[in-house]
């Protein structure tokens, strides 16, 4: 089980070491790697991931490699061992979105994007859609820092034809 | 603008960082992939939150990733009219927000932009995949070639190709994505009788059928069921086939049902609903079989409009009741969802899933169509 390890560095200063299939999952890390300029002493610095969030990356990143493995190890896994492992997968995710607060969700999303972990993105989307679908218009104006940006006699307009809405 | 200037070397906060200072803000990218992921029953009530989410939540781009997602799902929409007002309104199926009334109902139509066209009477309604084609019948009671779309993503009104005749009370089916329109035209020939719209290059042709000979110049309903299309006018039934061009004649055994009362088809099955009783039609036997099960719903009232559509594979069914709290001067619309399950050939079984109250509206009202787009 030897596999190379990485480092990599958050934007406020925090070390992180991965496997580099782990790391892989990011497109802009699996990048730097394929054209060499990861120097194996150095840290890859990433500007833009705190070190909280990264920490939250790379967990997401180490479970799912983890599911990789499994499934070259287990090649003729039947059907039903394919949904049970695919039933915990999607445990773990649940577990692991529910652990955090929407604030934590979006800085996460940012990072995935910002990273470019496919997965990931979706992962975090999803739970943010699931979130919002039952919001009132003023709390989803909350949850993304948006500003009410009606006029006055447009917001009258809106409330009087939609006061459903606002429960 | 009235920002008092700062007189400290400060930086000065942004709105954005002013008013919620630990959330950070998603790029429109990101909001547009999380917005796809959420059904569109949620629509509307998103759309009250900014301007600028709704022009994303009408955007191309969302439309774009909900289709890579393969999010793309059925959206009811309903038009009515409220006399002596003349002009159509349209009305989209919306989910209620988070309700702290629980006395109130989960569903509700909601209205959406009327075309900003004259409005026409006996129009036609049919959808072509996230479009609803308004094929119109008359203006200012002169028969009309007019055309109207509405997209259902952006619920914006255009105006499509007109066909080549004026019609009058025309029928539209669609069959591999193409408009069929029958009847109401002055002359009726079997030059004139049928024509076709096809939405890939816009262009309307005619189509040669001996139609008119067989049916008349009014086609008062039709449908499409197994690749044809059933038009009824001049106490005769026609099944029209595109693709052989030829109309055969319609048995009085499937006329006598589905003519006169509100129908809809629904994986190639054709249904009508007639006091109390929902029946579909058995092509093979070419007999009217009542659908069994269909529990717990209200009567019906005896005066009250009843419609039918397939929304996603399942039965919609709408209607009118009056209701107590108005001193039973006001009606509102109800609506129910009645999944479908084939058990033989001989038996089709609904089960109601959900009913509500849609809709407020005055005594007097026309309900023109109820259809479901994919969105």
């Amino acid at each position: 089980m030897s596999s190379n390890m990485i480092m990599l560095k958050s934007s406020d200063g925090a070390s992180f070491e991965i496997e580099e299939a782990a790391a892989r999952k990011s497109k802009i890390i699996a990048n730097m790697i394929e054209v060499e300029c990861v120097d194996e002493d150095k840290a890859i610095p990433l500007q833009n991931v705190t070190g909280n969030i990264l920490a939250l990356v790379i967990e997401y990143c180490n479970k799912h490699i983890v599911d990789d493995d499994d499934d070259v190890a287990t090649e003729e896994a039947s059907e039903e061992e394919e949904e049970a492992k695919k039933k915990k997968v999607d445990d773990w995710e649940a577990e692991f979105m529910n652990s955090m607060s929407l604030e934590t969700m979006f800085e996460l999303l940012l990072a995935a994007n910002y990273l470019n972990i496919k997965s990931l993105i979706d992962l975090v989307c999803q739970t943010i859609a699931n979130n919002i679908k039952d919001k009132t218009p003023e709390e989803v104006r909350k949850i993304f820092s948006i500003e009410n940006d009606f006029t006055p006699e447009e917001e009258e307009e809106i409330r009087k034809e939609n006061a459903w809405a606002f429960g | 603008m009235s920002s008092p200037p700062t007189s400290s070397g400060e930086q000065p906060l942004t709105e954005k960082q002013k008013k919620n200072p630990q959330f950070p803000s998603l790029p429109d990218d990101l909001v547009v992939r999380c917005l796809a992921r959420v059904s569109r029953l949620h629509y509307p009530t998103l759309s009250l939150v900014s301007k600028s989410f709704r022009s994303l939540l009408a955007s191309p781009e969302l439309y774009k990733v909900r289709s890579l997602l393969h999010r793309t799902e059925s959206c009811l929409y309903v038009c009515l009219r409220f006399p002596p007002d003349p002009n159509p309104r349209w009305f989209t199926l919306c989910r209620r927000p988070n309700r702290t009334n629980k006395k109130s109902t989960d569903n509700l139509l909601v209205p959406i932009p009327s075309p900003p066209f004259p409005s026409a009477r006996w129009s036609s309604h049919v959808v072509v995949g996230s479009d609803i084609y308004s094929i119109d019948g008359t203006i200012n009671d002169v028969s009309s070639s007019n055309v109207l779309i509405l997209d259902c993503r952006s619920h914006t009104w255009q105006q499509a190709p007109s066909m080549l005749m004026a019609r009058d009370h025309p029928t539209a089916n669609v069959l591999d994505g193409k408009i069929y329109v029958a009847g109401g035209c002055n002359v009726p020939d079997s030059s004139n009788w049928i024509e076709v719209f096809d939405p890939k290059i816009k262009t309307w042709k005619p189509v040669t059928s001996p139609g008119a000979e067989m049916c008349g110049s009014d086609t008062i309903v039709s449908t499409e069921i197994d690749g044809k299309v059933y038009m009824y006018g001049g106490y005769k039934g026609v099944a029209f086939n595109p693709k052989e061009g030829t109309c055969e004649p319609v048995d009085w055994n499937m006329c006598k049902g589905w003519v006169w009362f509100s129908s809809c088809v629904i994986d190639n099955v054709l249904f009508y609903y007639d006091d109390g009783v929902f029946k579909w039609f058995d092509t093979n036997v070419r007999l009217w079989r009542s659908l069994k099960g269909v529990k717990g719903l209200p009567k019906f009232p005896s005066h009250s409009r009843v419609k039918l559509a397939g929304y996603g594979g399942k039965m919609v069914v709408l209607w009118d009741m009056h209701y107590g709290a108005s001193g039973y001067r006001e009606r509102k619309i109800w609506y129910a969802e009645i999944v479908l399950e084939r058990r033989s050939t001989k038996e089709i079984w609904g089960k109601v899933e959900l009913f509500d109250a849609v809709c407020k509206i005055p005594e007097s009202y026309e309900f023109v169509c109820v259809l479901a787009a994919i969105v």
